[in-house]
C-alpha cells in the first residue's frame, strides 16, 4: 500500500495504490498521523487504485473513522470498485464510511 | 529505576557473568605459548581456561566435556589445527563451537584455508594481547545470545503449540460432528487452518430441536496472536445465549451486545449463521458481512445474502432473518474470505465469481460429499509454495433426508 495526501486548504484526498491488509497496519497509522499533523476539515479516501482489501484493511478505515469523529474532521470514501467496493457493501461499511 | 532498566541491568550482569565462567579451552603444543595465552585470558576476566598440548588431545578434552570457546594453534605435531577445525565441524554437536585459530605464517592463501576448514576467526602470531582478548569476548557474547535466542525461541514455540491446541479446542469435536451427522442425516465435511499458530477464525454447530441444526462460520479481522485472543472471547461469550440459538437475527445480535464494547477499535468479526430444518430443507440465516456463503446443487450454485454489519462495531447492527430452502441434493457451503483473496501463481485473485466457477466444476465431476476436500486440493495446488495469507475454514453441510418423506 502506498498513499500520497493532497491537501487542498483543509479540502484533503488520500489517494491510495495497491492493497490494503494486515501488513498495511503500520503505514496505516502513519497516514493517520500524517492527517492529524495537517489541518484538515474534510478528507476522502480515494480507493479508486486499490485492488483488494482484507478484513484488517476495513477495520483501518473503522480507525479513521474515528479519528476523524474525535478530531472533527469528515471522512468520506470514493472510488472503490471490484472487489474492494463489494467488501465495502458486504459488511455495509459503505453506509458507516459515506462510501 | 524503573523496570525495563533494571531487567537490562539484570542481563548485562548475566552476560558479564557468563563471559567470566565461560569454559575456554587453549591448544597449542608450545607450552610458553598456553602460558602466555592463558595468562591473557586470566586477566581478562576469565576463570575457567583449560590447556590441551596437541590436537588429538584437544579432541579429546572436546567429546568428553565441550568448551564454550577454543583457541587453536595451526602448525602442531601430529593433528594439526586444520584437522581439529574439520574434523569438529563434521560433528553437528560442534558446528557452531566458536574456534579462533592463531597462526605465526599468515599469508592470503593460508587464511582461505583457516575459514574454509571451519574456523570462525583468525589471530596473527606473534599474540596482540588486546586483540585476543576482545576476539575471545567477542565470539563468546555471540555464542550466548545466540544461545539465549534459540532457548527463548523454543519456549516460545512451545507455549504456542500449548494455545493452538487450547484453540482447537474451540472447534467442534469430531465424535459432536459425528452425532450431529448421525442424528440428522447429514455429511459435514469442514476443514480449518490457521496461517500462523494461532487464528482468527471460529466455526461451530450444535443440534436445534424441531429437527433443526444450527452452523456458524465467523472471522475475527487480522491474524495471528490477537484475533485468537478474541476468538476465545467471541467463544465464551456465545455460551450465554444458547435461548437464541434457532433465531439467527436475535442470536448475532445478542452476540454483538456484548462484543462491541469489548473488542478493541479496528476490530471485529464477519459472521454467518443459519439454522436448518434437516427434513424439510427450511433454512433462515442471518449475516454479519461473511462471505457469501454458497448453496450447491444439481443446477450449479446460488449465492445467499450474507450482507450485514459484521459483529462488535455498533450498537444497533439491526440483523435480519432470511428464509430459504434447501431443496434435494443441495447442499450449504461456508468459507472464509483467504478462499476468494488468495493470490495465485499468476498473482490474480480467484475472486466470489472464480470461486463459484470451481465450485460448479468439481460438483459435476465426483461425488458431492467429497466437493471440499476435492475443492481444498485444487486450492492449495494453485497456491504458490509459501504459507497461506490468512486462516483458512471451510465447511459444508450435506442434508440427505430432503425429498424422502
Amino acid at each position: 500500500m502506498d498513499y500520497r495526501i493532497d491537501n487542498n486548504g483543509g479540502k484533503a484526498t488520500v489517494v491510495f495504490t495497491g492493497d490494503i491488509t494486515f501488513s498495511e497496519n503500520v503505514s496505516f497509522r502513519q497516514l493517520l498521523k500524517d492527517i492529524s499533523d495537517q489541518s484538515v476539515e474534510v478528507c476522502n479516501f480515494d480507493l479508486s487504485s486499490v485492488d483488494m482489501v482484507d478484513s484488517a484493511g476495513l477495520g483501518m478505515f473503522l480507525i479513521a473513522r474515528e479519528q476523524s469523529e474525535t478530531a472533527g474532521w469528515k471522512l468520506t470514501v470514493s472510488g472503490a470498485q471490484g472487489h474492494v467496493a463489494s467488501m465495502l457493501k458486504l459488511t455495509k461499511l459503505s453506509d458507516l464510511l459515506d462510501a | 529505576m524503573d523496570e525495563k532498566t533494571s531487567s537490562q541491568t539484570q542481563q548485562i550482569d548475566e552476560l558479564a557473568l557468563a563471559l567470566e565462567s565461560a569454559r575456554v579451552l587453549v591448544v597449542d603444543d608450545m607450552a610458553l605459548m598456553r602460558q602466555m595465552i592463558g595468562m591473557c585470558l586470566a586477566r581478562g576476566g576469565h576463570k575457567n581456561i583449560i590447556y590441551a598440548s596437541d590436537g588429538d588431545e584437544a579432541l579429546q578434552m572436546i567429546a568428553d566435556d565441550p568448551p564454550d570457546l577454543v583457541v587453536l594453534d595451526l602448525n602442531m605435531p601430529r593433528v594439526s589445527g586444520y584437522e581439529v577445525c574439520r574434523s569438529l565441524r563434521k560433528d553437528p554437536r560442534f558446528a557452531d563451537l566458536p574456534i579462533l585459530v592463531q597462526s605465526a605464517s599468515e599469508t592470503p592463501e593460508e587464511r582461505v584455508e583457516v575459514f574454509a576448514s571451519g574456523a570462525t576467526d583468525f589471530v596473527s602470531k606473534p599474540i596482540n594481547q588486546p586483540e585476543l582478548l576482545a576476539r575471545v569476548r567477542m565470539h563468546l557474547e555471540n555464542r550466548f545470545l545466540i544461545n539465549s535466542l534459540k532457548e527463548f525461541r523454543e519456549s516460545m514455540n512451545s507455549e504456542l503449540v500449548m494455545a493452538r491446541d487450547m484453540q482447537q479446542s474451540l472447534l467442534p469435536d469430531e465424535t459432536v460432528i459425528k452425532d450431529i451427522e448421525k442424528h440428522n442425516n447429514v455429511v459435514i465435511e469442514h476443514f480449518y487452518q490457521a496461517c500462523f499458530e494461532l487464528g482468527g477464525d471460529l466455526w461451530g454447530c450444535w443440534q436445534l430441536p424441531d429437527d433443526q441444526v444450527g452452523l456458524y462460520v465467523l472471522d475475527i479481522a487480522g491474524h495471528g496472536v490477537g484475533a485468537a485472543l478474541n476468538t476465545f472471547r467471541t467463544h465464551a461469550s456465545m455460551g450465554r445465549f444458547q435461548q437464541a440459538r434457532v433465531d439467527p437475527a436475535l442470536f448475532m445480535t445478542e452476540l454483538n451486545s456484548v462484543l462491541t464494547p469489548a473488542f478493541p477499535l479496528g476490530q471485529f468479526a464477519t459472521m454467518f449463521y443459519a439454522v436448518i430444518n434437516y427434513k424439510t430443507g427450511h433454512m433462515t440465516y442471518a449475516g454479519g458481512g461473511a462471505p457469501k456463503p454458497m448453496v450447491i446443487g444439481p443446477n450449479g450454485v446460488r449465492l445467499l445474502d450474507s450482507t450485514g454489519i459484521p459483529v462488535g462495531i455498533v450498537n444497533k447492527p439491526d440483523y435480519v432473518n432470511i428464509e430459504d430452502k434447501l431443496e434435494p441434493n443441495e447442499s450449504l457451503f461456508c468459507y472464509s474470505d483467504v478462499l476468494v483473496e488468495a493470490p495465485e501463481r499468476d498473482g490474480s485473485m480467484l475472486g466470489e465469481e472464480g470461486l463459484v466457477r470451481w465450485v460448479e466444476e468439481l460438483n459435476q465431476e465426483g461425488d458431492r460429499h467429497t466437493l471440499i476436500s476435492r475443492l481444498l486440493k485444487r486450492f492449495f495446488d494453485a497456491q504458490p509454495a509459501a504459507s497461506l495469507p490468512d486462516d483458512l475454514t471451510a465447511v459444508v453441510i450435506h442434508p440427505r433426508d430432503l425429498g424422502a418423506s
